[in-house]
């Protein structure tokens, strides 16, 4: 059951509905939680939108906070941009309560912020979002030759991985050889 | 923008691998060894293979994409159909066997939908055959040709015969006379045009939804001995088609206790 089904004693009060099959279930009065990222801005955005991020649902499915609980104590995500973190709160206040339709054209677009988007959505846990941005990602190689694969996605050569794992190789090695004679230098 | 992929975990990026077709994702795989493996180790696929001869198709959800070989360097992974296909890459490779490997391998295919043995030599099908027996590859359809480039089609049978064909086995070429050969599995149907070494013990062992035997050297005692087995309850649960065209079948001796041509028995006819 969420947060929302629960009912938190400092939820909002219920918008008046006009619909007449609704009149007759009252609607269950919404509960807002608070997020921040990186920047420390705070996003006050509602349990029902925050249902399609798994992780922040199964932090808040038990908590019961009231209002000013939850502002008191806003989820920190101290590994997402401020803007990424805003990006994905958009869209889930955009898709609160419904599917994401195939062809989506609220998501977010801006290709050079796609690799953080990926990652914080891919940490927030959010199964559809995360799918849409992945497609994304894959369409920029649509069509590309396997030379400008790489480029587009940053592939070393066989000739660059070999070298970069002999570079780490010796690293580990020479860490290796320090630590062996800084024991060497306790013991005597 | 470019974007470092191989910085993503590996969750997501077998979640990017999920996004591609398989022409990118085979392009993808040709960028790097390292990458090759991660597309490699990313689990099996549900896509299906198709060896049509002269190209190998990726089946995904019916969706074909077609790979032609070249040894052209001008000509890789160009996506012009000269043969009017749609849905058609280029792909560096000697020869479409050692492609259709390659394809298992890089895509982590288990489900071979159809096979067609045309044209090549016994050597580059033998291969095929014993790379999809070693990774125990499942085989929905099989066609030999009739076409003279099947040589040796002897020796290939048995080799054939190893594999997991699961629907269908369908042999057209002719074997010569003094071939012999024993089938142990069978597929739901066989279809088989030069069929004089199919004998009686291999009929009664047979587990088939359909069977087709043209060239039978099978006589009316085979097949009376098969129907009383069929009308017992219980024997050939699968069977609800047998075609046989033996010129071994005459009107000397009763079949289930009539004497040939038996004919409007239902829609049922021995003729």
């Amino acid at each position: 059951m969420s947060s929302t089904e629960q009912g938190t004693s400092s939820a909002a009060p219920a918008e008046p509905t006009t619909a007449p099959e609704s009149a007759a279930a009252p609607e269950v009065p919404e509960s807002f939680y608070y997020v921040h990222g990186k920047d420390k801005v705070v996003h006050k955005v509602s349990a029902g939108a925050l249902q399609h991020s798994a992780l922040i649902h199964g932090m808040i499915s038990n908590l019961g906070y009231t209002e000013e609980q939850a502002k008191a104590n806003p989820f920190p995500f101290e590994n997402i941009d401020g803007d990424i973190l805003q990006m994905v709160v958009d869209w889930c206040n955009q898709h609160k309560g419904k599917p994401t339709p195939p062809e989506d054209t609220n998501l977010p677009k801006q290709k050079e912020k796609l690799f953080d988007l990926v990652l914080a959505v891919n940490y927030l846990e959010i199964k559809e979002l995360l799918t849409y941005c992945c497609k994304q990602v894959a369409m920029m190689v649509k069509g590309k030759s396997p030379e400008e694969i790489r480029e587009i996605w940053m592939i070393p050569t066989d000739a660059e991985d070999e070298a970069a794992e002999k570079e780490a190789k010796k690293r580990a090695g020479k860490e290796a050889a320090g630590e062996t004679a800084a024991a060497a230098g306790d013991a005597k | 923008m470019p974007i470092a992929l191989l910085k993503f975990p590996t969750d997501l990026l077998r979640e990017v691998f999920q996004q591609c077709d398989p022409f990118e994702l085979y392009k993808l795989s040709k960028c790097s060894k390292r990458i090759q493996k991660s597309i490699r180790s990313g689990g099996t696929k549900n896509w299906k293979l198709i060896f049509r001869g002269n190209l190998v198709i990726v089946s995904v959800d019916g969706l074909h994409y077609n790979f032609d070989v070249t040894e052209n360097p001008d000509e890789y992974f160009k996506t012009e159909n000269p043969r009017g296909y749609e849905n058609y890459i280029t792909i560096p490779f000697d020869d479409n066997f050692d492609a259709f490997l390659d394809l298992l391998d890089t895509f982590r295919i288990r489900i071979v939908e159809y096979l067609r043995i045309e044209f090549g030599s016994f050597e580059q099908f033998s291969k095929l055959a014993r790379g999809l027996i070693e990774r125990n590859i499942e085989i929905e359809e099989v066609l030999i040709e009739s076409t003279p480039q099947v040589k040796k089609v002897d020796k290939l049978m048995t080799l054939l015969t190893q594999m997991n064909t699961t629907q269908k086995f369908k042999c057209l070429k002719k074997f010569p006379p003094k071939f012999r050969h024993q089938m142990d599995k069978f597929p739901k149907n066989i279809l088989i045009y030069s069929s004089f070494w199919f004998t009686i013990d291999q009929l009664l062992e047979s587990t088939c939804v359909r069977i087709e035997l043209h060239g039978s050297m099978l006589k009316n005692q085979d097949i009376d001995l098969f129907f009383q087995k069929w009308k017992r309850s219980g024997s050939f649960p699968n069977l609800r088609w047998l075609e046989i065209f033996s010129k071994n079948i005459d009107d000397k001796s009763p079949i289930l206790g009539m004497i040939p041509p038996i004919e409007n028995y239902g829609n049922r006819s021995i003729s």
